[in-house]
């Protein structure tokens, strides 16, 4: 290879290199607004704490309620005592179902098993519920 | 041995992908004297791929529902990261998309390139032209504003004009008496899936002539030669012509970016440049705006609708307008292509755009 056709391969290479960078920038340049554009806003779920009536739970009941974008259920165990977890089963992400009766949570599809404290009874669940904060003002409930 | 290297044959030994590409980029040969104008093709195709991402991006948060669709569209703008380029790139694009199909379309009439062997390039290119123009309409009902509401009313009023079938053509075309939930339903459905579809199907039946036919020779210079008849079929080759790559892909290449740089600029610094005050109110059927006005290349339709004292006049007119230049290959059939040739076919070209240009800018005014 002489001089020239040297000279000639390595011009070829830096403008390649050249017009792959600015092709990468521009690229980047485009892709990033659309990426924003389709990232969940954090805005929708920022409500930090869910306040319910006392009156929505009853004694041995449970209230479903939407918390930070997804479902939760809050319990009244003992009169005035609350306890509150996410509704979701930790196995494949189904919403659990509260059974008053057994005093215990079915999850519907493969029939995971929860006590009122959220701990894992039987089934697949690898692990227990979500335990969510739970604090009282005057009749309400505050979670989170 | 490469990676680019190794995964081309690995290529080519299964789909002959070199034989391929040869075949049809580096020694796909064009006219040596191939001028810009050729290059609004590749500008048209990549218009149209921005519109339809940026159109699917724009599904995601648009809600077609006659309660929703003006609060959607106003929370696309405001409140989704970066929904305002994403809108104003679809809203200012359907405008250029215009801008580039009628250079197209003046381009190829200039240059007689519609002539036999290539009507049906041209009678796809012009049913591209007129389903674009209806993608344009469905799509400026969409956000739901009292533009929208009260441009799609007086549009699809136009039809009442014709004997007989008039009223049950706007009827069909609203889905009712009057322009609500069923006009923006089977809006929306024309816009994002039905038109879409016919208009991928045409835009390949028009590159397929293209490319069939070949790249016709601008007729202009001294060694220019006119065709021989033909009787039968022969792509038309280019000997000792440029390859399409890089030399013409390079040109495409440099028209495009100053395209998107016109987009760029227009989003970015007038992005209203299209959209009057009215399109900012949410639709109200019982308040008409004052002076509403179609988008600009609809004027000189709108126009020639008031001008004559019937509306039937007025539609005739256009109807005939539009199928004679749907028909002009076949229609004007003589092998000459040189415009310094054919001085009354320069004279109506330019007549014609006169016409376009004054028609429009009195409709503006009216």
């Amino acid at each position: 290879m002489d001089t020239g056709s040297k000279d000639f391969a390595r011009r070829r290479a830096l403008l390649a290199t050249l017009l792959a960078g600015i092709g990468a920038v521009l690229t980047g340049a485009a892709l990033y607004p659309v990426w924003r554009f389709l990232a969940p806003r954090k805005g929708a779920e920022a409500q930090d704490q869910v306040a319910l009536s006392r009156d929505q739970v009853p004694l041995g009941g449970a209230h479903f309620f939407n918390f930070r974008g997804r479902p939760a259920v809050v319990l009244q165990t003992r009169a005035g005592h609350f306890t509150a977890f996410s509704a979701v089963c930790t196995h494949l992400g189904c919403v659990i179902q509260w059974q008053a009766a057994e005093q215990r949570f079915l999850c519907p599809c493969h029939a995971g098993l929860f006590s009122a404290e959220g701990a894992v009874l039987g089934g697949p669940p690898p692990r227990p519920l979500e335990s969510l904060a739970v604090s009282l003002r005057d009749d309400q409930i505050l979670v989170g | 041995m490469s990676l680019r290297k190794t995964l081309v044959d690995w290529l080519d030994i299964r789909l002959g992908i070199r034989d391929l590409l040869e075949q049809n980029l580096t020694n796909y040969l064009l006219p040596r004297k191939i001028n810009i104008w050729y290059t609004l093709g590749a500008v048209l195709l990549t218009l149209f791929g921005l519109q339809f991402v940026t159109g699917i991006l724009l599904l995601v948060y648009y809600v077609p529902d006659t309660e929703q669709a003006f609060a959607s569209v106003q929370a696309i703008m405001n409140e989704v990261p970066y929904g305002w380029l994403i809108r104003n790139l679809h809203a200012v694009g359907s405008n250029l998309i215009v801008v580039a199909l009628l250079l197209h379309m003046l381009s190829v009439l200039f240059m007689n390139a519609y002539k036999k062997p290539r009507e049906l390039t041209w009678l796809s290119g012009f049913l591209i032209f007129n389903l674009t123009l209806v993608l344009c309409l469905t799509g400026y009902l969409l956000p739901w504003s009292q533009l929208s509401f009260w441009a799609t009313t007086v549009a699809t009023e136009a039809p009442g004009a014709i004997p007989v079938i008039g009223d049950d053509i706007v009827r069909f075309l609203r889905g009712g008496a009057m322009v609500g939930d069923a006009t923006l339903g089977r809006f929306f459905a024309l816009h994002v899936m039905g038109l879409p579809l016919v208009f991928g199907l045409l835009v390949g039946v028009h590159l397929f002539c293209v490319r069939r036919a070949g790249i016709s020779r601008p007729p202009f210079g001294e060694d220019y030669q006119g065709e021989p008849p033909r009787y039968t079929f022969e792509h038309e080759h280019h000997p000792g012509g440029i390859p399409f790559f890089p030399n013409y892909a390079v040109k495409d290449g440099a028209v495009i970016c100053f395209f998107l740089a016109v987009l760029a600029v227009l989003v970015f610094f007038a992005p209203n440049l299209f959209i009057p005050p009215s399109a900012f109110e949410p639709a109200d059927p019982f308040v008409t705006p004052p002076r509403i006005k179609p988008e600009w290349y609809f004027l000189w339709a709108y126009q020639t609708l008031k001008v004559f004292p019937s509306e039937l006049i007025g539609l005739g007119i256009q109807g005939v307008l539009m199928t004679l230049l749907a028909l002009l290959p076949f229609l004007d059939r003589s092998p000459e292509r040189r415009p310094a040739k054919r001085p009354l076919f320069l004279v109506c070209f330019v007549l014609g755009i006169l016409a376009f240009v004054g028609i429009s800018v009195w409709g503006h005014l009216s």
